[in-house]
């Protein structure tokens, strides 16, 4: 589960490239994708590295952002009276 | 794997003195507690230790027994685990081979004490510095002969490849003791070559992707040189150097060595046969093709059935979950476990009593 700027995100804890644990990786933003030999940093708090080799994620879609063609499965969640709910 | 120090001032005891004092005193470029050594221009940009292998106790990583256990060891059931140290290997870099050499000895002696005792699965990795041939033969000679020392053990970065005559004592020493020569990736800094021949790449992952090069030129130099002529013996081991690549490589050296014999004399078998008999090669980090089946047909035509031994590479970022690694089913049994019982001489289906 994943708090991203007041909204909440699940994604399945299995790492699609090789099985590593989501939840233990570091949250971050990233450097954005530019045109030319420049460095800009932004979304931060919208990614998740897994912990073990480092493929970033975005959170709110699962999509690797090295190759959004593998994703890390997410699943709906809503908030209800108070509580949030996951649909498995 | 990688066995760490929190500190490398644990070797500070196992030191001579005259060698102690550069270390207490001496010049330090990472400050009081690390290791003296160069370090390789490409520096990773999120740390190359896995984010989740940091012990809850605290410590470097790999450098906690019990949580080693815990990740690795129990977690996979492991029979038997070769620790290579974290960065003792990287005394190939100093221009002092006298200092290297005494490091290494220390790391030895450190490893012999602190680890070995604690865990019957483990074995160690005998590490020398390559720049001072002698000493190392030395040094091989000193304590090759403890039964849980299992290779003798050399970065990848080097000033010259290893099947030079300038190293023949090492695989001299080797030979004597039964020892394989493993040669694992590291020491691409200070007084070793720069990697490539056409200039050093930029980025970290491009240098990473291309960590197989220097396996490459010790796979050739030491079937050209004759090592394996002259010692029947001998076994190189790379370890850390990809896989992929091998069967080009070989069929290679066998095309072009079929048409230039004349230059190496002391020759009588293709290259290949030389690798298949002498050589083996860790699978970590294993390379995957979009279509996973692409990676075995090659191997399969140079014999790497044979050649091939899996390696974790714990607590690094590139780690190989021995859980999922995704080998062809008649491979599986050589790769995750024979060739390794064969190449260190352990017994098939030993069972080891379980870690105090």
């Amino acid at each position: 589960m994943f708090n991203v700027h007041g909204r909440f995100y699940a994604l399945n804890n299995g790492c699609p490239h090789k099985g590593g644990a989501l939840c233990a990786g570091p949250i971050t933003g990233m450097v954005l994708p530019t045109s030319g030999r420049e460095f800009v940093y932004g979304r931060e708090g919208e990614i998740v590295r897994c912990s073990r080799h480092g493929w970033e994620f975005e959170i709110a879609t699962g999509k690797a952002l090295a190759d959004p063609r593998v994703r890390a499965r997410t699943y709906p969640v809503s908030v209800e009276a108070g509580r949030v709910v996951v649909t498995l | 794997m990688h066995n760490n120090w929190s500190s490398a001032d644990v070797l500070l005891p196992y030191l001579p003195q005259a060698f102690r004092e550069y270390m207490e005193r001496g010049e330090l470029p990472g400050g009081r507690g690390s290791f003296p050594a160069a370090h390789r221009p490409w520096l990773h940009p999120e740390d190359f230790k896995r984010t989740d292998a940091t012990p809850p106790g605290g410590g470097a990583a790999g450098s906690d027994h019990a949580y080693m256990c815990e990740q690795l060891l129990d977690r996979y059931a492991i029979d038997h685990a070769i620790l290579n140290g974290e960065e003792a290997i990287e005394v190939s870099t100093l221009a002092n081979p006298y200092y290297a050499q005494a490091l290494a000895g220390a790391y030895n002696d450190w490893v012999a004490d602190e680890w070995l005792p604690r865990d019957e699965r483990l074995l160690a990795s005998l590490v020398v510095a390559p720049q001072d041939p002698a000493g190392a033969a030395a040094e091989i000679r000193r304590l090759g002969g403890h039964p849980r020392f299992a290779q003798a053990l050399v970065s990848s970065g080097s000033q010259r490849p290893y099947g030079d005559p300038f190293y023949h004592p090492i695989w001299e020493a080797c030979a004597e003791l039964g020892l394989p020569l493993a040669v694992h990736l590291g020491g691409n800094a200070g007084v070793n070559a720069m990697p490539t021949g056409c200039g050093p790449p930029t980025f970290f992952w491009e240098a990473h992707a291309l960590l197989c090069e220097t396996g490459m030129g010790h796979v050739a130099s030491t079937i050209a040189h004759g090592v394996f002529e002259r010692w029947p013996g001998a076994r190189l081991v790379l370890v850390e150097c990809g896989i992929a690549w091998l069967p080009a490589i070989l069929w290679r050296l066998d095309e072009d060595y079929r048409a230039l014999r004349k230059e190496t004399p002391w020759l009588r078998r293709l290259p290949s046969e030389y690798a298949r008999d002498h050589v083996r090669l860790t699978t970590q980090p294993l390379e995957t093709p979009c279509n996973p089946a692409a990676l075995w047909p090659a191997l399969e035509d140079v014999g790497a059935r044979d050649m091939l031994m899996f390696a974790t590479d714990y607590p690094h970022w590139d780690f190989d979950d021995p859980a999922s690694i995704r080998l062809p089913p008649e491979w599986r049994e050589p790769v995750m476990d024979g060739n390794a019982r064969a190449l260190y001489g352990l017994s098939a289906g030993e069972a080891v009593a379980a870690h105090r």
